[in-house]
């Protein structure tokens, strides 16, 4: 039986690589590639705990069926924490692949080379208001960063210190689709590129939001998107269910905005309480 | 069902023949009247009511008074150069052919329906674009190319005229690009040719719509009157790498900065097929479209899938070939 189980292996991932390339594979309508996704995960699992050691706490409090719409805080243009917020999901058995998490990702990731069909195949999405309608109501988990692209060039004295939460779009979607909010907190992603300032003219040619400098970057050039290995801390909280509210109160400015910043407060809050559990980012 | 008198526009057309041959068979459909400037094939001729004019040239009125049809198709509208039809020209066809048309429907009281075919292009494509587009988001989309500017124009135009006559039902089918094996477009010119430039670094999604679908949908629309917009597509969306995988084709990755004149450099050369501008951001970002009025509203479900219609298109390139092979 000795060599068998290799040269099996070997046939298999000589079919799959045949398949692949004969285009005989799937994606869904969103382009999400649940072959790419599965081949993505062991370089996930490594991130999760080897380099950031993530520990993850409440993945229970996300519903297990049907839709709902994970909140966070954020930061960096590369959606690193969306992957292991995904990852810790799936170590809980909330979502075993098959990609029924998906996250938003600011625009402008989608305009960079590799990047954009690399985050669509494993679930990405470019963030707007209709696609997140659209995923919710095809009963998906998705991970909105409400933030947005404040959030992504905060410099390093500002983080965790959580950015205005917008016009409260995700609280629209949340009224309009009646699914659940579960506010997330996410310790440690804000200090993988570390913002010690940024060359707004070279942003500009670029049509970047920000061209940041950082402790690797541009010194060592593409090397400088390696994220520093920090320690994490994931936190699912309770979800907050608005159906009562029904979906005419999502035109009501008033409700919307105060549930934006409650979410935004219970988050924050619970960023403060992970970061002294954490004891020291580099641990 | 009444049977109805129809008359159609750019009936000369690869589409526009097969939709008028499909009319002509139609219980429903009394009379099939057709117009273009060039002549249609031969066993279409004997089955349908031909007359050559041009759009263009405002000589419709007199034509459109004695055809006296129930239902307009507005079918002449063009996004790239056929045999005939040269790009200096397409502008004047598309616009002030509509322009024509509804100056001379509006003189017709027994007019019931108006069915416009229009493009999704009307969206453009761009990396921060919904996913699938609805049909009310062609107002906030920013007009970039040619024939994104005709078709906002024109669909203005029939917005236009459905207001001032609200007895008519006015209809206007936003396609994705059609494929099939009769078509000469730049989407068809990637299915024939062995290699295709593509973005370095990007892979964007498609959604397109097999030809008997394109025509399924029209009729649908004679048969099932609904007012406004409505979206057109296969199921399903295809990256382009996997497109072309399905394909067999070569794909020739080219950065995005020197992409247009390098295309334009290769085409001369014979080595890739010429891409239109129109196309280019297509096949850099893709494009969606939300098909839930076609299915609810229009009751329309294409046969194909994105997948299915691509497949389709191929096996049947294949047959040709080996066709031309054999003989």
């Amino acid at each position: 039986m000795i060599g068998l189980g290799p040269l099996n292996d070997l046939r298999r991932a000589l079919d799959l690589t045949a398949r692949r390339l004969r285009g005989d594979y799937d994606e869904d309508e969103w382009g999400f590639d649940p072959e790419f996704a599965a081949a993505a995960e062991p370089l996930l699992s490594f991130l999760y705990d080897r380099w950031w050691r993530v520990t993850a706490t409440g993945a229970e409090h996300v519903p297990r069926e049907g839709r709902a719409l994970l909140v966070a805080n954020h930061a960096g243009v590369l959606p690193w924490d969306a992957a292991m917020m995904a990852t810790a999901l799936r170590r809980g058995g909330i979502a075993r692949g098959g990609g029924r998490v998906r996250f938003l990702v600011l625009d402008w990731a989608f305009g960079l080379p590799w990047v954009a069909p690399a985050i669509r195949r494993a679930g990405g999405v470019p963030a707007s208001p209709y696609n997140a309608l659209r995923l919710l109501r095809q009963d998906h988990l998705v991970m909105v960063f409400p933030e947005g692209s404040k959030g992504v060039g905060k410099p390093w004295s500002e983080r965790y210190r959580l950015q205005r939460f917008g016009r409260g779009g995700f609280v629209e979607l949340a009224l309009r689709t009646g699914a659940p909010i579960v506010p997330v907190a996410v310790v440690g992603s804000e200090e993988i590129y570390p913002k010690l300032g940024e060359i707004p003219g070279l942003a500009r040619l670029l049509g970047a939001p920000y061209f940041p400098i950082t402790p690797t970057f541009p010194l060592l050039g593409p090397f400088g998107a390696i994220p520093l290995p920090s320690r994490w801390r994931i936190a699912f909280g309770e979800p907050i269910d608005l159906s009562a509210l029904g979906p005419e109160a999502a035109d009501d400015r008033a409700t919307v905005l105060e549930v934006a910043e409650e979410v935004r407060e219970r988050i924050q809050s619970m960023v403060y309480d992970n970061l002294i559990e954490r004891q020291g980012a580099f641990r | 069902m009444t049977t109805r008198r129809v008359l159609i526009t750019g009936v000369s057309g690869p589409l526009g023949a097969r939709l008028a041959t499909r009319l002509a068979a139609d219980p429903g459909v009394e009379h099939v009247v057709g117009i273009d400037t060039r002549r249609p094939p031969a066993p279409l001729a004997d089955r349908i009511t031909f007359v050559e004019a041009d759009l263009t040239a405002g000589e419709l009125a007199p034509i459109l008074q004695v055809a006296a049809p129930h239902v307009v198709i507005h079918h002449d509208i063009t996004q790239f150069p056929e045999p005939g039809r040269s790009r200096r020209h397409l502008h004047d066809l598309n616009v002030i052919g509509t322009l024509q048309v509804l100056a001379a429907c509006s003189e017709l009281p027994g007019l019931r329906q108006l069915v416009v075919r229009s493009a999704a292009a009307i969206y453009g494509s761009a990396p921060d674009a919904p996913a699938f587009f609805t049909e009310d988001l062609a107002r906030s989309a920013t007009l970039r190319t040619r024939f994104q500017r005709d078709i906002a124009e024109l669909e203005r135009l029939v917005a236009a005229f459905a207001r001032r006559h609200p007895a008519v039902v006015c209809t206007t089918l936003r396609l994705q690009p059609v494929i099939g094996t009769t078509l000469d477009s730049p989407i068809m010119s990637l299915f024939r040719s062995p290699v295709v430039p593509t973005f370095l670094g990007f892979d964007p999604r498609l959604q397109l719509l097999l030809d008997e679908d394109a025509l399924g949908a029209i009729v649908a629309a004679v048969n099932v009157p609904v007012r406004g917009p409505v979206n057109v597509a296969a199921d399903g969306t295809v990256s382009l790498a996997r497109m072309l995988r399905r394909l067999g084709k070569r794909a020739l990755p080219i950065a995005a900065p020197v992409y247009a004149p390098t295309v334009r450099a290769l085409a001369r050369a014979g080595v890739v097929p010429p891409i239109d501008d129109d196309v280019v951001s297509y096949l850099r970002h893709g494009r969606g479209v939300d098909t839930t009025r076609m299915r609810a509203e229009l009751r329309f479900v294409p046969t194909r899938t994105t997948v299915e219609a691509i497949d389709a298109v191929a096996a049947r390139l294949r047959g040709e070939r080996e066709g031309t092979a054999a003989a």
